[in-house]
């Protein structure tokens, strides 16, 4: 159990302060602010902090205004989210001319109302299209592990905020792997839910087919908290399933009893270096699973998603790209201005397939509950790297860290990443992928990994 | 899939033009980079075939 006002304290252990008056939400929230000064000239995970909204939040909280689950945790979102009174960067230069938020984006709504309070909004790459974490306007956000390496992306300053222990929880998106990226290079866990489980109202897009929102934390039980506090349908986001909330918290104690495990072969079993297969043998020989599955065309899915996300992008930019091209990162620009051109016969050909791929998954999923997969293809590269070497062949590391997510995230399959510190070494997770709605097999899983030892997050 | 490589430079050169998309010049080599990348990335889904009954899933409601 850790002191709550310390930086390894998880959301379940603050709350459980807060609600039991051992701890005032005040002094939580002066503690985060006081890490979040300190970590900041290193770390760059923040672009807002919204100090006195988080004062005053937490002194509402403090007089008895607010209960709920996740009273007096802090968190922060990437600054894709809408945060009221603040323009939606999206991690853009060109944003902050736009209009100021009028509300809050749906989940950071949906978090205070279950008690937690926003302390700001995070560092991101450029409209999200981004695995490194980089970003030529606000420079990159450092991976605490080594802080002369990516963070991972595009929601790196997310991963960066909760490894360097500034704020318990935060959130990013997933269209490729934007969560689960992070999540691994920085040794966090972290949920990207079922395509349409958590609304995307009051948040920047960048690819609709794909694009997810979920939670970064330091534990499984605080993801299940958070992704608890956030379900249920949204009539403002049009993808939104309006399935009732399956609570999955009460049942992380069920432990693995009853889950088919298996391991992705075939195309997740190269094209990575040695570490990123270590970590699913690792993981695979404490959950007892041997049985290995074929995601069947995944390279075709991975080219597929590629598509589509250049295809998407590019229109949804093409404005900009007209008129402000000057104020573009330069790489973000010329990848969208690519993707423009593409032929759009191949955006109708990847929708088709998308539906077969589907099928032929979900195929897979009859005979098993998880998946074991690697996250990402290696550990951190180093800040402005540019090109890597993966399983021999050198490969440019900004649309190759999604390697393996993409094939998944592409059919909007639910997936929660188990952090490996590997000793020594730097961190590296594993996806444990389930079919959809199924999230809490998944945080099943990783909540049985963290209480194997094998499975956690990062020394704070 | 056809075998032959296009001219990459030229199909980026008047794409952009019919689509109205300005490419200054210190832009344009790796814009064409990128899309021969993309033409690499691109090809594990170029080469699958599809039946002709399969419809992509996106469902509109009216």
């Amino acid at each position: 159990m850790s002191d709550p006002l310390s930086k390894s304290a998880t959301a379940t252990e603050i709350a459980g302060a807060v609600m039991s008056g051992k701890v005032k939400a005040s002094a939580v929230i002066d503690a985060t602010l006081k890490r979040i000064a300190a970590a900041e000239p290193t770390i760059n995970a923040f672009t807002d902090v919204v100090g006195e909204r988080a004062r005053k939040r937490a002194a509402e909280i403090d007089a008895g205004n607010h209960h709920g689950p996740l009273m007096g945790v802090p968190f922060a979102v990437k600054n894709l989210f809408d945060i009221a009174g603040l323009p939606t960067r999206a991690g853009s230069k060109i944003n902050i001319d736009g209009p100021k938020a009028a509300r809050d984006g749906a989940l950071v709504r949906k978090l205070e109302a279950a008690g937690a309070i926003l302390v700001g909004g995070l560092n991101m790459g450029e409209y999200a299209y981004d695995f490194t974490g980089e970003n030529v306007h606000y420079g990159p956000s450092r991976n605490p592990r080594d802080t002369t390496r990516m963070s991972g992306g595009s929601s790196g300053g997310s991963g960066a905020a909760v490894a360097a222990g500034e704020v318990p929880l935060a959130l990013g998106s997933d269209t490729n792997g934007s969560i689960r990226v992070p999540s691994s290079l920085c040794g966090l866990f972290g949920l990207k839910p079922t395509y349409g489980r958590l609304s995307r109202a009051g948040s920047f897009p960048f690819v609709d087919a794909f694009d997810h929102l979920g939670p970064i934390a330091r534990s499984a039980e605080d993801l299940a908290l958070s992704f608890d506090a956030m379900q249920g349908w949204d009539p403002d986001d049009p993808v939104c399933t309006d399935r009732p909330a399956d609570p999955t918290l009460p049942r992380l104690i069920e432990g693995i009893d009853g889950l088919r495990i298996a391991i992705a072969g075939d195309y997740f079993a190269k094209g990575g270096e040695p570490e990123a297969f270590e970590a699913v043998a690792m993981v695979a020989k404490a959950l007892g699973a041997t049985r290995t599955v074929v995601l069947p065309e995944a390279a075709a899915a991975r080219a597929a998603a590629y598509v589509i996300t250049a295809i998407e992008g590019g229109q949804l930019h093409l404005p900009r790209l007209r008129t402000r091209p000057q104020d573009f990162d330069p790489d973000t620009r010329e990848r969208f201005m690519a993707g423009l051109l593409l032929p759009g016969a191949w955006y109708v050909k990847a929708q088709r397939f998308r539906r077969r791929y589907r099928a032929s998954v979900l195929k897979v999923f009859e005979e098993a509950d998880i998946v074991l997969a690697p996250a990402t293809p290696c550990t951190a590269p180093k800040l402005g790297q540019v090109m890597m070497k993966l399983g021999g062949v050198d490969l440019p590391v900004r649309a190759n860290l999604g390697l393996f997510t993409q094939p998944i995230s592409f059919i909007g399959l639910p997936v929660v990443v188990a952090p490996l510190q590997r000793p020594g070494g730097l961190p590296i997770g594993v996806q444990l992928i389930a079919k959809p709605y199924n999230e809490q097999a998944a945080l099943r899983v990783a909540a049985f990994l963290e209480k194997q030892g094998v499975a956690s997050a990062p020394p704070a | 899939m056809a075998d032959e490589k296009p001219d990459v430079a030229r199909l980026v050169d008047e794409g952009a033009k019919a689509i109205g998309l300005p490419i200054a010049p210190e832009s344009r080599a790796n814009v064409i980079l990128n899309y021969e990348r993309s033409l690499m990335i691109a090809r594990p889904l170029l080469e699958v075939e599809l039946d002709d009954e399969l419809t992509p899933g996106p469902v509109f409601r009216p």
